[in-house]
């Protein structure tokens, strides 16, 4: 099941690659042996390879969620409340049915269930589905990431800091806060007196206050191309392109990392290059707290 | 150059039992027998033990990484390491951040530390976290009894060409030794089943059970001369009557050498969940009688921790159990894992039968040299409460004080009140240090002989065992000295022990169209670069 996605534009090596067109040791038939619903609140591209598509009325995806998680459970469900989201109750009565019968299922979300009315919570709500399902059989949910290699930053920070993103470090030790800590929440309140941008474009997708503040202050940009963060940038380091010239580790968004092995060699140093030189010239100055005044360890943090 | 005099050395890989003598440290911090010059440690009034070694415990790789994902709640409740000149930020608790764990580890006195489980898939991720890990020397087991691939081998009788598919699955991911979970039920969860009995076949396959894995598996451990044998998360874990299932699993070694995993969760009595009973007694006695097996017992500490562990569909029933957060990862081919929040009370009859079982194991196991110290950090609790089960070992009197905790009805389900058997510091020494490092099949590891690494720790003699455990005077990491009085001083970085099987030069070319068939990565990107690995220490077996 694929919701709130559209892979054949997004991702689009995911069906051939992993989900419905692989045949395998127990799918022999590759295909023919699989069943794709695709839910989405319009037709897209991906609809041409679904077996069933549902099209929820937009902003409805929790309702639909929890209708399922009811219907699972042989609960009670009133008419109105399923006309809401526009689908009938014989079709997701059928999509229970062949849920229950299958061997393996996976749900595949999208950031048009993650980003859309309701956000975490419809997160939320399908992962619980993909676990309630497991008494019945073998179900499982991941998100669909979004492009580049969003999953390793995500994967590192959280080995060395405890958190994915939204993390300050103003403390001396790292704590969360999503939509405080986060960046664009920091650069929209302005908090900031320096930004260091690799690997991502926020000038093209930020809104208009962050993009503002980041022209304001110093901005340093790690790029191999012109982007729009890199022109409103002070300083924009040209570096060789990850996996093209540059190698490296990239991880899969099932956490999986992948060696990038660069066929071409380019003439500008890679982004580990430039950091490790600007950690190196940090290193030579004076640290942050004056000598005889180290901060000491926290057992309980306020 | 490293002198340390006066002081009380523990060192049972030796015999040396609480004996004043000196211990000199050389340029490359190795044990020797004596030095010229540098800096002299007086131990007066301090006893001196050889670094600790955790056989089993989980801080690094792709389940525990999910797991500080799925915890921030956690983080920011716990102890905070602040940014010095020489020290990484980084939070501790239940699933300590990678630069947190080493400072941790060391802070009380721990300088090798066992990854039991990586799967392959992952063993470049476990890899890179591992070396952000400073201070303690390292090493990974690979998870291997749910491999379809060499299932397949096994199914099919193929058992030299077994060995040599393991082997090559060792060396892919560049790893030090065979961990087994759950054998043949991590695969059948994948059906959403399971695989509790020995003898019955797995789910999806027609004639292989987990009775064979386990014994193919460790016979192959012995014949591809691995340092460590066969490391075995047995079948049926956690549940109440699993000790017909590992003693079954004993029966299935004998004659073999094997590390039975946190064997706590494993030594239940009973029916149901009310009627579980701890039957330590009768593992105990199996291993008093069979010194080719070694254990670690998985001990429970009451509070909060998080579960994670390869048995996928145990995690799935503590998951309905608790109704609490649950993550489940499946990895392709290999094995799964899943991921449950806990809190251990002593108010719950399972508990505390949990709680006092991992004790009663530590104390019935009569040699220090077969059972050891372990949490199955985070499972059991985490890996820096170590000195509080130190601290129940060696004082019956508090061990009583603690039993009233418990719940009345604890008695018919227990024997800990009976025994009062106290560890001395010989023996503490042995559990946590010397021991573990036999086991795993390092030698310079666990003790104080002269060519040795000068891993040491140096304790304040204190009445209070649980503060000396937890607050080291001193603690050297080969030669250097990583903790003074109480501070974090240098942050060196440690090495990682991988272990290179010999294989058949044509297994490459055997398992190739196997891998290109079920695998969803291609076949050059598999195996994890040696020279990713940064200070491996490689040990190099012998051609068979």
């Amino acid at each position: 099941m694929y919701w709130g996605g559209n892979p054949a534009e997004c991702h689009p090596r995911h069906f051939t690659k992993y989900t419905i067109m692989q045949k395998s040791k127990f799918l022999p038939r590759g295909r023919k042996d699989r069943t794709m619903v695709l839910v989405d609140i319009r037709e897209t591209k991906s609809v041409k390879a679904a077996d069933i598509f549902l099209q929820v009325k937009p902003g409805k995806d929790f309702e639909l969620i929890t209708i399922l998680r009811a219907l699972i459970k042989d609960q009670e469900v009133r008419d109105d409340h399923i006309a809401e989201t526009g689908l009938t109750r014989a079709t997701l009565e059928d999509l229970v049915k062949r849920m229950k019968a299958a061997r393996f299922g996976c749900i595949f979300f999208g950031m048009g269930l993650s980003m859309t009315r309701g956000k975490h919570m419809n997160s939320a709500a399908l992962l619980t589905l993909a676990a309630e399902m497991n008494a019945f059989t073998k179900f499982v949910a991941m998100p669909m990431r979004g492009h580049g290699n969003v999953t390793g930053a995500d994967v590192i920070m959280r080995w060395q800091t405890g958190y994915p993103f939204g993390i300050t470090f103003n403390r001396g030790y790292p704590r969360y806060n999503p939509g405080e800590f986060s960046t664009v929440d920091v650069l929209v309140r302005g908090d900031c007196d320096a930004a260091f941008i690799i690997g991502a474009d926020p000038g093209g997708t930020m809104p208009q206050p962050a993009i503002d503040h980041l022209r304001r202050i110093p901005t340093i940009v790690l790029d191999p191309h012109i982007t729009h963060t890199s022109k409103l940038a002070r300083v924009h380091i040209t570096t060789a392109p990850q996996g093209i010239a540059a190698p490296g580790t990239a991880y899969r968004m099932d956490e999986i990392p992948l060696p990038l092995k660069p066929p071409l060699k380019s003439p500008y140093p890679t982004d580990e290059e430039v950091v490790r030189r600007i950690n190196e010239a940090i290193a030579r100055k004076p640290f942050w707290l004056p000598d005889g005044n180290q901060p000491h360890m926290l057992t309980s943090q306020v | 150059m490293l002198r340390i005099i006066n002081g009380k050395v523990y060192d049972p890989a030796n015999g040396v039992d609480g004996e004043v003598k000196d211990v000199c440290i050389d340029d490359h911090g190795r044990i020797v027998e004596s030095i010229e010059g540098g800096r002299t440690i007086d131990a007066g009034g301090m006893i001196v033990f050889p670094g600790g070694v955790d056989v089993h415990t989980h801080v690094a790789g792709g389940a525990i990484n999910f797991a500080r994902a799925m915890t921030p709640e956690d983080h920011r409740r716990t102890q905070a390491f602040i940014r010095t000149k020489t020290r990484r930020s980084g939070l501790g608790g239940m699933a300590p951040t990678t630069f947190a764990t080493g400072y941790l580890y060391a802070g009380m006195g721990w300088t090798t530390v066992n990854e039991a489980a990586v799967p392959v898939l992952s063993a470049r991720h476990t890899h890179e976290e591992l070396s952000d890990i400073p201070i303690v020397d390292k090493s990974t087991l690979t998870l291997i009894a749910n491999n379809e691939i060499l299932l397949d081998q096994l199914e099919a009788g193929a058992f030299e060409r077994a060995k040599d598919v393991l082997a090559w699955y060792i060396w892919a991911a560049k790893s030090y030794g065979v961990k087994a979970v759950n054998p043949g039920g991590v695969a059948a969860w994948k059906w959403g089943s399971d695989a509790k009995q020995l003898t019955s076949p797995i789910e999806g396959y027609a004639r292989l059970t987990p009775g064979v894995i386990i014994t193919q598996l460790a016979r192959i451990c012995e014949q591809l001369g691995l340092p460590h044998p066969l490391h075995l998360h047995c079948n049926n874990l956690g549940a109440p009557g699993n000790i017909s299932t590992t003693l079954d699993t004993l029966k299935h070694l004998e004659g073999s050498r094997a590390h039975i995993a946190h064997s706590q969760y494993h030594a239940y009595g009973g029916s149901g969940w009310d009627s579980i009973r701890s039957e330590t007694t009768q593992l105990a006695d199996y291993f008093n009688t069979h010194a080719n097996i070694t254990t670690d017992a998985g001990a429970v500490l009451f509070g909060d921790t998080v579960t994670i562990t390869a048995d996928g569909p145990w995690q799935h029933l503590l998951y309905k159990l608790t109704g609490r957060k649950w993550g489940n990862l499946d990895v392709e081919n290999e094995t799964g894992c899943g991921i449950v929040p806990y809190t251990y009370r002593p108010s719950n009859l399972v508990n505390a039968v949990q709680w006092a079982s991992g004790l009663e194991l530590l104390l019935l196991i009569r040699s220090p040299w077969q059972v050891f110290l372990s949490t199955d950090h985070p499972n059991g609790g985490c890996f820096w409460r170590y000195p509080e089960i130190i601290k129940l070992l060696m004082r019956a009197d508090f061990r009583q004080e603690c039993l009233k905790r418990l719940p009345d009805k604890i008695k018919k389900h227990i024997t800990l009140p009976e025994i009062d058997r106290e560890y001395s510091l010989y023996e503490i020494a042995t559990a946590m240090s010397a021991g573990p490092a036999r086991a795993l099949g390092l030698t310079q590891k666990g003790s104080l002989g002269i060519g040795c690494d000068a891993d040491i720790v140096i304790y304040e003699e204190d009445d209070d065992v649980q503060r000396m455990f937890g607050h080291p005077r001193y603690v050297i990491k080969q030669g250097e000295i990583v903790i003074e009085d109480g501070d974090i001083r240098e942050t060196p970085e440690g090495r990682e022990f991988l272990f290179k099987p010999s294989y058949s030069p044509d297994t490459e070319e055997f398992i190739r169209p196997l891998f290109e068939d079920c695998y969803t990565m291609s076949f050059e990107n598999y195996p994890v670069e040696l020279s990713r690995i940064e200070r491996a220490d490689v040990i190099e077996g012998v051609t068979p």
